[in-house]
């Protein structure tokens, strides 16, 4: 039986999973710096939508986007900007081999198309490297890959690309470099042959002086001068003759073009691992930050907090003053300003037009603000936290006369889509438990109204049956008879009354703090009124009221806690024989005053305790009539006691019987005489 | 004691019907209205000395009654409120409504305001003939042109405030304050503070006054409401 449901289990969910796979698409659009990526980006959008699923833009970074014309940054930038306004979610990964990088963060992030662009085919050159889709196809069967044909715009394209390649300058600082080098690999050669040492030696020390080169300079083309330079000197310096860039042997020209070589492949090597060791130190940098924002993110609970988290985030890794705005009702509220130099003013930052430019992004869903093309002249530039459509908040980082690069962007972004995925976890929750709270409001209600239909059938069944045996056949009882039914009556009416006054309070309670109407009232007036109402019961008491020489204020709702104090009242009138004690004291004690009302009847038993402000709780096994019990006043005692910010609670009284406290704020006067 | 006529506006039966017979059985005069129209018409052709006034009418808010029938007469007007309408009684109080009844009310209770209001009106029939420098009421007395109060011919030793809020209450007797009119009175206006101070100089001078403080005999507190000098037979 249970393998059996085990196995049901289990086909339920593979079948799922089979089904999850097929349903959620998520489409993957790698972007690029070309003018058409613009077509790519918009198709994608297009298919996003037809197939009703996510879309993530990607950018590969490679070592050559540092080298890029600024233009073509900037048109990256765009590309970025539109994906991200078409609902894309955005992601910077780094690495050379770009299909290799696309491949994994595909299976990582459960991409099920991929949408690029590629020229085409007659631009094809035999000794090119394979398509990047072809190596996508290899490392990815199982993906849907969608190729967009570019055309016609490349050319102008291409022909940036190879204005790039005779970009890379000399600086004075890099030549200095090498011929200091050269000069420090020359000297010690002279020396290494006055002692008799090897040329090959000789070669060896230029080839190291040509790696110090390279690792120490910043352009490629210091590496090939260095080589060059080097093998010209060990000719002019150690071959024979001596002193001349001549060289008989003839085995020297070969020994010249393979240091050239092994010079130039060492060089190259070199720069390239000082690049990717750069690169890997931004990326750790990065993963650090993000992790650690992350982390901070989980901590915050509240709407707030994560804004402030994320703005103390930026922060630190811009230190450049942050303003950041929460959302209500599509309106900004009042900024909190995080400034890098604490002694600035942060008076620009809150101006009306400020918040203009604030409004603007709100409405727009778009970046605004200094360095880009929306309301640019204003001092900070202003992002929206979002996911999708939904905004939670925008952040402003104050401008410099250094715009963020696009490593510093994709932080920002990163950054940003944390905070808002932070936010938006945080909103479901929200509602989550609000849900919660009404599926329990609704719930206390149904038990209410069961509890209640039961219990005013019993007193209206004696009402209307002794009304109808007195109209029908008055005549027939004596007066005792009669006296005993119009008491029956008279009694069961009180209870329903009270029951209505109870009820009327537990729906005051139920809209909310807002609705007490608090006022400041003398507790010695405040307590007669309640003895005014109590059970005409009372007389068989002995009631004793503190009467103290102090005028203690409360700040409360009267009417509510003159039914705190009939209910307790009531309850010890009830539950103890009568010619009890009840003793009303109460007594300041910080802000808040302590009423106690104190009985010497049989007590409530420690199992009992800490279920009497339970609603629908009866100590009723004890009493006879039981049905005039319906766990209603002191759930509801405690209800108003809590509502206005105090505490109740039960203790034995001695030598037995028991006393209930409860606290209320107070209120100091002054007096006007 | 003259039994006075009572104006009975209510438009629920049943509980028009328990009021009427009440007043029958206490050997009252009365008329009954179902409708605020037709309790301004009988006020205004019967003259009646008392009205007993609901406040949840189907034609017209009661209140709106108060403020026709005070805008020609000055007669005693008593209204009636289910507890839901806590506000609405102080606007009826402050629109010049004299006393107040929540339902559900015991026919005691209902006998005992009344019996007050008369009282307050054959005050009121006296102090006509004489607005004079000297109120009285049982063993209090207060002499308004020489600012002082006695008990039991003993001086009251009272505080200025303490003073001015006894002659506003004597000069009101029978009749509920709301806090908003007293402390207007008073202080010219009615802040949170003034509420709070009223409390106290009202305990203080309650203390002054009463023999006993459990069971007031002068100054009656309404929670929530406000207060009320009760005439006292001497």
């Amino acid at each position: 039986m249970r393998r059996c449901t085990d196995r049901a289990d289990l086909y339920a969910h593979s079948s799922q999973n089979r089904m999850g796979y097929r349903t959620h698409e998520h489409i993957l659009v790698c972007l690029s710096s070309a003018p058409s990526n613009e077509k790519i980006i918009r198709t994608a959008v297009r298919m996003a939508s037809a197939f009703r699923c996510g879309l993530t833009a990607l950018f590969v970074e490679t070592k050559e986007f540092q080298r890029i014309s600024q233009t073509d940054k900037e048109r990256l930038q765009n590309n970025i900007h539109l994906a991200q306004q078409l609902g894309a979610s955005f992601e910077t990964i780094y690495g050379d081999d770009i299909a290799y990088q696309i491949a994994e963060f595909s299976r990582l992030s459960g991409v099920t198309k991929i949408v690029l662009g590629q020229s085409g085919i007659s631009h094809r050159m035999p000794f090119r490297k394979p398509y990047l889709t072809d190596r996508l196809i290899k490392l990815i069967p199982e993906l849907d890959i969608h190729i967009i044909p570019d055309n016609g715009t490349n050319d102008r394209f291409a022909a940036k690309h190879r204005e790039i390649i005779r970009l890379p300058t000399l600086s004075i600082l890099d030549l200095l470099k090498i011929a200091l080098l050269l000069v420090l690999a020359t000297v010690i050669g002279f020396l290494f042959y006055h002692l008799g040492f090897t040329e090959a030696n000789i070669i060896t020390l230029y080839i190291l002086g040509v790696m110090l080169v390279s690792i120490s300079t910043k352009s490629s083309v210091c590496s090939f001068i260095a080589s060059l330079a080097s093998v010209l000197t060990f000719n002019l310096f150690f071959t024979e003759p001596r002193f001349s860039l001549h060289a008989y042997d003839s085995g020297y020209p070969v020994t010249f073009f393979v240091m050239f070589l092994a010079s130039l492949l060492t060089g190259s090597l070199a720069s390239k691992l000082k690049s990717h060791a750069k690169r890997s130190a931004q990326v750790a940098w990065r993963t650090k930050l993000l992790l650690e924002t992350n982390q901070n993110l989980q901590k915050a609970r509240t709407q707030e907090e994560i804004i402030s988290v994320t703005a103390k985030q930026l922060l630190k890794i811009f230190q450049r003053d942050i303003i950041a705005y929460r959302i209500q009702e599509e309106k900004p509220v009042m900024p909190e300003i995080f400034l890098a130099n604490s002694t600035a003013s942060p008076e620009r930052y809150i101006s009306e037009k400020e918040r203009e430019v604030v409004q603007w992004v709100i409405t727009n869903n778009e970046r605004a603000g200094a360095g880009t093309e929306n309301l640019s002249d204003s001092c900070c530039t202003y992002l929206s936290i979002r996911t999708g459509k939904q905004i939670y908040g925008v952040v402003g980082i104050a401008s410099s006369d250094k715009p963020l690069d696009s490593f510093e962007t994709s932080i920002l972004l990163s950054v940003l889509g944390e905070s808002a995925l932070a936010l938006e976890n945080q909103k479901n929750l929200e509602e989550k438990e609000a849900a919660a709270v009404l599926a329990k409001n609704e719930q206390l209600r149904a038990d209410l109204l069961r509890s209640i239909s039961h219990d005013l059938r019993t007193p209206l069944t004696s009402i209307s049956g002794n009304a109808s045996n007195l109209l029908s056949n008055g005549d027939l009882f004596d007066a005792q008879t009669k006296k005993q039914m119009y008491t029956d009556i008279y009694d069961d009416a009180m209870w329903l009354i009270n029951l209505v006054e109870n009820l009327l309070s537990v729906s005051r309670l139920e809209k909310g703090r807002m609705n007490l109407h608090i006022s400041t009232e003398l507790i010695d007036e405040v307590v007669a009124e309640a003895l005014r109402h109590i059970n005409r019961k009372s007389s068989e008491y002995r009631l004793h009221v503190q009467n103290s020489e102090e005028y203690l204020l409360a700040q409360i709702d009267a009417k509510l806690i003159v039914q705190v104090i009939i209910n307790i009242v009531d309850n010890a009138i009830k539950y103890t024989p009568a010619g009890s004690e009840i003793d009303i004291k109460w007594k300041q004690k910080g802000n808040y005053i302590y009423i106690s009302i104190a009985d010497n009847g049989p007590g409530i038993s420690n199992q009992a305790k800490p279920h009497i402000f339970d609603m629908f709780y009866s100590a009723s096994n004890q009493i006879a009539d039981s049905r005039r019990s319906m766990g209603l006043g002191l759930a509801l005692c405690k209800s108003i006691v809590n509502a206005h910010g105090g505490e109740i609670m039960v203790a034995d009284n001695l030598p037995h019987g028991s006393i209930f406290t409860f606290s209320i704020p107070t209120r100091e006067v002054e007096l006007h005489e | 004691m003259n039994k006075p006529l009572i104006l009975v506006v209510e438009d629920d039966t049943p509980v028009r019907n328990l009021i009427t017979t009440t007043l029958k059985a206490h050997k009252y005069r009365f008329l009954t209205a179902a409708n605020g129209e037709l309790a301004i018409l009988e006020a205004s052709s019967h003259n009646p000395e008392i009205i007993l006034l609901d406040l949840g009418l189907p034609d017209m808010d009661g209140v709106e009654v108060i403020h026709k029938v005070r805008s020609w007469s000055n007669m005693p007007i008593i209204v009636i409120s289910a507890r839901s309408e806590d506000t609405d009684k102080i606007d009826a109080l402050d629109a010049g409504a004299d006393d107040y009844l929540t339902k559900p009310f015991s026919v005691e209770e209902l006998l005992a305001r009344l019996r007050v209001t008369q009282r307050r009106l054959s005050a009121l029939q006296i102090g006509s003939m004489n607005t004079d420098a000297v109120f009285t009421n049982g063993k209090l007395k207060v002499d308004y042109a020489a600012g002082c109060a006695f008990l039991d011919n003993q001086e009251l030793h009272l505080t200025p405030s303490e003073y001015k809020l006894l002659c506003l209450l004597c000069k009101n007797v029978g009749k509920v304050l709301t806090h908003t009119f007293i402390t207007r009175q008073i202080w010219g206006r009615s802040w949170e503070n003034d509420v709070a101070s009223l409390r106290v100089f009202m305990a203080t001078l309650r203390k002054k006054l009463e023999k006993e403080p459990g069971s007031p005999q002068y100054i009656q507190t309404h929670i929530g409401i406000g207060y009320r000098m009760m005439r006292v037979e001497s």
